[in-house]
């Protein structure tokens, strides 16, 4: 008798945890197949699944005249790209170095980096477009990515390369120096390797912040330089889109590569979340 | 791991793949030959003014400016006034703009005025949207904003007669409502759209005794507490309290509530006569318009001249930026179409209405009769482009005071706080 | 001067000029602009006139009288309220349906961090398409007979600000259900073995052993909640444009409106101090608190 029960027991649990996940997921999938949806199929029924099945929505997206969606990746990608590979080797190292120090000197620095982390980017925004006016950087991509590095996305990243750091031991830094490495080299061959870990949680996380940023590429890059991604689908709406099914189009396209990147590298994804966040 | 990195690598090189070819994108057309000037014109989508319309128009006016290409950035919402602020706060101004409030720009030397000889030579009213003696936009064509669009057919099934006054005003209301109609469509969402009501009531109910309100506001004669103000505006709480607008309405978009009220599921729209643009042919026959009726039933025309390129003083070449903006000015195609499809009425001293061989409806027709026939025309309050016009920002926030009666019943201390920003904007 | 001790060896001095770029950079573009945005504060500087002067306090006394700003400020501590307490909740209501191991469960673990994943913008403009008159939410509702005439989400003060607490706390959800996942799984099995055999039931095992466990993880997702409504913009800009009438504008929404819409550099400077302000007492604050309570627990 209770041997049948367990497993009915489990099936219910199953199914009511399906029941919640699905329920809670349903806007996602509503969103994924409109892309797949005529306009009329999507205001007879969002819910339906997409049959007959259509591929002229992202057709359409990707044979726009103005190139947003193509110009639109190809921003993204650059910018958040070059973000994340200045910024990695530039904050490890100075993690590292950080690490390195006395107790003083540490806090010092920590504290220092902390304030990054509490200023909401609408208080800078201005000053910055600013200064990057008055440097000639002013809606430029490099102008961007120096703002992107020079602010809160340092101070998270520094968080998390001194925490991990706190885990190694120090006799694989000492082995090192008494063969004689120098500190470059050390960092580069010895640290690099070791902190892969917190690079992949910084990297991920720092990915997709930026790729999915608004404000910044809004109003530092500004419309004549072109678009990213999320800007362009902002602008895209315009004030009177009702063609669901374009939108749902370039959405689409818009979002497969983080939520691919996502799934592809799921389980560093969660496990960066858990020692990245709890610092 | 291995995934994640190869991942990573293919993602680098992908980006320096970018990185030289340097990608241009955007909303942005870029129009024209040559390698000549480089300009840029901010423009404004409506489900009129397509980026068809502003694409051809380019086209048509570049024909008589050589060397010259034209950067088109198209404003994210109607607001291009707010956009072009954004633009010049993040300092990127454009060069030619369409449609803005030139107030907002000039006290900061922004602006290029028109030539005098130009504008005499080409226009009915050369001086209609002088501020302080100069014109920073051509006046190319009228409006009249708001006129009270009305569905023919909901009247007639209710036996309802176009009001004459305000009574009668508020007794078609009722009825409608009592219908099961939505009495008054509104397009609540935007504070532009939201402002009509009360732009009418502004402008028929005070300007209508005092045409010259706007300027003794400035010479501190007159107050939005004043009782007459306060007496108009009051007006439309009654309005809201009488269930006038639809329940959601602040959720309306402008292209929904265009929708709703062409579908028949209200019974009469405020709106400026750019709408007539949206009333179909086929459709025609089932709408008309009246305006905003007075109390002892004297017709008040809330009348605007419009127009649409202004150009930056800080553009590269002025010169070439001017000659554009006067060819998009002048040409007949461009006006032929705002005529077709945004109720534009022609003010052009060489052209007359037949002359552009627009395909135009009654509702047309009609409404163009009260710009060419003799009556009392005011500036449409917080609209106008001269010297009528409100303080920088104080248009936003009387828009907005709009939205603000639905949820706000303290019609004095909201007008006493408009007062107060006025005062700060003018300087006082 | 270095002392005789083996200060060579614990630095690597070699790294300095890492450490200098990266504070030059952030001096630049963090430190610097805070401090711009102080001095700002103090003049009526405005890009739509000739000239600026310093006007002392006076940006500082005019926000006491205010109303948009003490309504943005209402609006987001409600939101902040709101968010915080659904996330966390429903947050560890999914964690607690979703913690078992087979390949079933960590899918559906997997499916539900997707909001996080999507763009504040992506997410809006769904639910905006969910919420509209003819949507998705007002048709279901009217199908199973709860409403009889659809329900306007975003035509009133009410319902707009119910709407973006909802959405804003849909995105939040995934997050806290994944912390408190992981939380969850560092509960070593042998605690809750030993709780069985001192007899304890379900719910004094979850009140005794998980809740003391998952702690951290609600350090974790209350931080983020807060940071991230603080800071709140796309998703107000594309579901509601801070309307009707200005009344779903958070604090840094409506900063960014007097700055770049209004032109008001000096009084929108004046506001971004009180809202850093907010932002660092608030985080400091939660942080002490939640951390003196991991202590103590």
């Amino acid at each position: 008798m209770s041997t049948l029960r367990i497993p009915l027991r489990r099936r219910g649990h199953l199914a009511s945890a399906m029941l919640v996940t699905a329920a809670y997921i349903l806007p996602v999938y509503v969103a994924l197949v409109s892309a797949f949806k005529t306009q009329d199929q999507i205001l007879a029924n969002p819910a339906a699944p997409p049959a007959p099945f259509t591929f002229d929505n992202i057709i359409k997206a990707l044979s726009r005249p103005d190139n947003l969606v193509q110009g639109g990746l190809g921003n993204s990608v650059f910018v958040t790209a070059a973000t994340v590979v200045l910024l990695v080797p530039l904050a490890s190292a100075v993690s590292f170095y950080i690490s390195q120090r006395t107790p003083k000197v540490k806090a010092a620095l920590l504290a220092f980096f902390a304030l990054g982390l509490m200023v909401p980017p609408q208080v800078v925004l201005l000053p910055i477009v600013e200064l990057l006016t008055a440097i000639g950087l002013d809606h430029t991509y490099p102008g961007l990515i120096l703002s992107n590095i020079g602010g809160g996305y340092l101070s998270f990243a520094v968080f998390v390369y001194v925490g991990f750091l706190r885990t190694v031991p120090p006799e694989i830094i000492e082995a090192a120096r008494v063969d004689g490495a120098g500190d470059v080299r050390l960092w580069w061959q010895v640290i690099m390797p070791v902190v892969r870990p917190a690079t992949a949680t910084v990297s991920i996380f720092l990915g997709l912040w930026v790729w999915n940023d608004f404000l910044n590429p809004l109003l530092i890059l500004g419309p004549l330089q072109g678009q990213t991604i999320t800007t362009g689908v902002y602008l895209s709406v315009g004030g009177y889109s009702t063609d669901y099914g374009q939108l749902f189009g370039i959405m689409f396209l818009s979002a497969v590569i983080p939520v691919v990147g996502y799934l592809v590298s799921q389980r560093e994804f969660i496990h960066g979340l858990m020692s990245g966040a709890s610092k | 791991m291995y995934r994640l990195r190869r991942a990573l690598t293919s993602v680098i090189a992908a980006s320096a793949l970018f990185a030289v070819a340097a990608c241009s994108t955007s909303a942005n057309t870029e129009n024209g030959t040559g390698s000549g000037t480089s300009l840029t014109f901010l423009t404004f989508e409506t489900p009129a003014l397509t980026a068809k319309f502003w694409d051809d128009s380019i086209t048509d006016a570049l024909k008589s400016v050589p060397d010259t290409k034209i950067n088109k950035i198209v404003s994210p919402n109607t607001d291009r006034n707010a956009y072009a602020k954004q633009l010049q706060a993040s300092g990127q101004f454009p060069d030619i703009l369409s449609s803005i409030n030139p107030k907002d720009f000039i006290e900061a030397n922004l602006l290029t005025p028109f030539d005098k000889a130009w504008l005499e030579e080409n226009f009915l009213l050369p001086g209609a949207n002088n501020i302080k003696g100069s014109t920073y936009i051509p006046p190319t064509n009228s409006q009249i904003l708001p006129m009270v669009f009305y569905n023919k057919d909901v009247f007639a099934k209710n036996n309802i007669t176009v009001p004459k006054t305000w009574a009668e005003f508020m007794t078609v209301v009722g009825k409608l409502k009592a219908a099961g109609v939505t009495p008054i469509e509104l397009a609540g969402a935007e504070p532009w759209s939201a402002s009509m009501p009360l732009v009418g009531l502004m402008s028929a109910h005070v300007l209508g005794k005092r045409p010259t309100w706007v300027a003794d506001r400035y010479a501190g004669a007159a107050k939005f507490t004043d009782a007459d103000v306060v007496a108009a505006v009051t007006k439309q709480r009654d309005l809201i309290q009488a269930g006038a607008f639809g329940k959601g309405a602040l959720g309306v978009n402008y292209a929904d509530a265009n929708k709703q009220f062409l579908d028949g599921k209200s019974g009469m729209y405020l709106m400026g006569s750019w709408f007539i643009g949206q009333i179909k042919p086929e459709q025609a026959a089932s709408f008309g318009s009246f305006l905003l009726p007075t109390e002892d039933g004297s017709l008040v025309v809330p009348f605007n001249v419009g127009g649409t390129t202004a150009v930056s003083a800080k553009a590269p070449d002025v010169a070439k930026a001017t000659a554009f903006a006067k060819a998009w000015s002048l040409s007949p195609n461009n006006l032929r179409t705002l005529i077709e499809t945004d109720g534009a009425f022609p003010m052009m001293k060489k052209l007359k209405l037949e002359d552009f061989g627009a395909k135009v409806t009654p509702v047309f027709t009609e409404a163009y009769t009260y710009v060419t026939s003799e009556n009392t025309k005011v500036s449409s309050v917080g609209w106008v482009n001269n010297d009528d016009a409100m303080p920088p920002g104080v248009a936003d926030l009387f828009y907005a005071l709009s939205q603000q009666l639905f949820t706000n019943g303290d019609v004095k201390a909201q007008l006493a706080a408009l007062d107060a920003a006025w005062d700060k904007a003018a300087g006082k | 001067m270095p002392s005789a001790r083996t200060a060579s060896r614990r630095r690597p001095l070699g790294l300095a000029p890492f450490l200098w770029v990266a504070l030059l950079l952030y001096v630049a573009f963090l430190v610097y602009p805070v401090l711009n945005s102080l001095w700002t504060s103090f003049t009526d500087k405005n890009p739509l006139r000739a000239e600026s002067s310093f006007v002392g306090f006076d940006n500082y006394t005019e926000m006491l009288t205010d109303e948009r700003l003490r309504a943005s400020l209402l609006f987001t501590v409600v939101v902040v309220v709101v968010v915080t307490l659904i996330a966390n909740a429903i947050g560890l209501g999914f964690a607690l349906l979703l913690n078992r191991q087979s390949v079933g469960y960590r899918v559906m673990r997997t499916l539900i961090f997707i909001p996080q994943v999507l763009s504040g913008v992506i997410v809006a403009i769904i639910w905006r398409s969910i919420l509209t008159e003819n949507g998705l939410l007002n048709a279901v509702l009217q199908r199973i007979g709860v409403t009889s005439a659809p329900v306007s989400w975003l035509g009133s003060t009410e319902m707009a600000t119910l709407s973006l607490c909802a959405v804003v706390s849909w995105i939040t959800i995934a997050f806290a259900t994944v912390v408190y996942s992981a939380s969850l799984r560092s509960v070593p099995p042998s605690l809750y073995e030993a709780a069985k055999m001192d007899g304890a039931g379900a719910v004094s095992r979850f009140r005794n052993v998980t809740f003391p466990m998952i702690a951290p993880g609600t350090t974790i997702t209350v931080v983020l909640c807060l940071i991230t409504t603080f800071k709140l913009y796309d998703v107000i800009a594309v579901l509601t444009g801070g309307g009707p009438a200005n009344t779903t504008q958070s604090t840094a929404y409506y900063l960014i409106q007097l700055a770049f819409t209004n032109n008001l550099f000096g009084y929108s400077s004046a506001v971004a101090m009180l809202l850093l302000a907010l932002t660092a007492g608030i985080a400091y604050l939660v942080t002490n608190v939640l951390r003196k309570r991991e202590a103590r627990l």
